[in-house]
């Protein structure tokens, strides 16, 4: 993602743009780990024994969010940033993150 | 003397109807806001107190969907997915079981439920990042063209996934409540 000069945090968008794009990353990383456990190859620890995996795969989930959030922050929040882009990446990872949790798609997996 | 509802009940009522039914219509209104005020400059007073109510509204909306996808995994997951002993006919107890029972019901856990698991953490994951933008950047959120049309988009989309899970919780809800 491209970003270009540095200016004031009270003009830059960098901040407000990590937010969204961090959105886009943690809903993808959701159904990364969502599928990854499907086909087999990751399984999230359970982390609540009545309520199985998913307690396992959201919170893999949100600390990925988190992660994503924090590291965009630190690098954009006192740089202006195309948002075009950044929008486009984020509405393309929520859209691929609503495919992969659609379970009939598990199926053709 | 029996009770009206049952704890569980309860906690799926709260689950569904307070804190999922809470956030949909502050979604809904968050929505609406941001687009009347789609042309506002930001910086006049009535677009200074309206914008701080709308980043209150958008908070208030994240923190309902975090609570709600929170309640509905650790209080009302459980319930939902214990295992009937064995021989056991009546599965009334035991929503997860009586839906696979039969194949008319079965999708409503093989796609409804499974949806359900995880599509929520999205729109709470979503809502957050507008309810951040919101707080830290009250005016701007307004008064920028760009801002204000990814955050309509990224409510919308909250909005859209919510009302869905929502449905499928209504369906479930109807042929295998938690009782």
């Amino acid at each position: 993602m491209s970003t270009s000069q540095r200016v004031g945090d009270e003009v830059t968008n960098g901040a407000a743009l990590a937010a969204f794009l961090a959105g886009g990353i943690g809903a993808f990383a959701l159904a990364l780990i969502v599928i990854l456990n499907e086909v087999g190859i990751f399984s999230a620890p359970t982390l609540y024994g009545p309520a199985g995996g998913v307690t396992g795969r959201t919170a893999f989930g949100t600390v990925a969010w988190l992660v994503a959030w924090v590291v965009l922050h630190r690098r954009w929040k006192d740089r202006q940033v195309d948002p075009g882009r950044v929008f486009t990446v984020t509405v393309i990872l929520i859209a691929l993150a609503v495919v992969l949790l659609f379970p009939p798609v598990w199926q053709l997996l | 003397m029996d009770t009206l509802f049952s704890g569980r009940s309860i906690w799926t009522m709260v689950h569904g109807v307070v804190l999922g039914g809470g956030a949909l219509m502050a979604l809904a209104a968050a929505l609406f806001c941001l687009w009347v005020m789609r042309t506002a400059d930001g910086v006049t007073v009535g677009a200074e107190v309206a914008s701080r109510r709308l980043a209150w509204l958008t908070v208030f909306a994240a923190v309902a969907l975090w609570l709600t996808v929170i309640l509905g995994t650790y209080i009302i997951f459980g319930p939902y997915r214990a295992t009937p002993p064995e021989g056991a006919t009546d599965l009334t107890q035991y929503p997860r079981a009586l839906l696979r029972s039969t194949p008319d019901t079965a999708w409503l856990h093989s796609i409804a439920m499974e949806m359900k698991e995880h599509i929520p953490w999205v729109t709470a994951m979503l809502t957050t990042a507008v309810a951040f933008v919101a707080m830290r950047s009250r005016s701007k959120l307004v008064s920028d063209a760009s801002l204000n049309r990814m955050a309509m988009t990224l409510l919308g989309i909250s909005f859209m996934l919510a009302s869905v899970a929502a449905l499928l919780g209504v369906f479930i809800n109807k042929v295998a409540p938690l009782e």
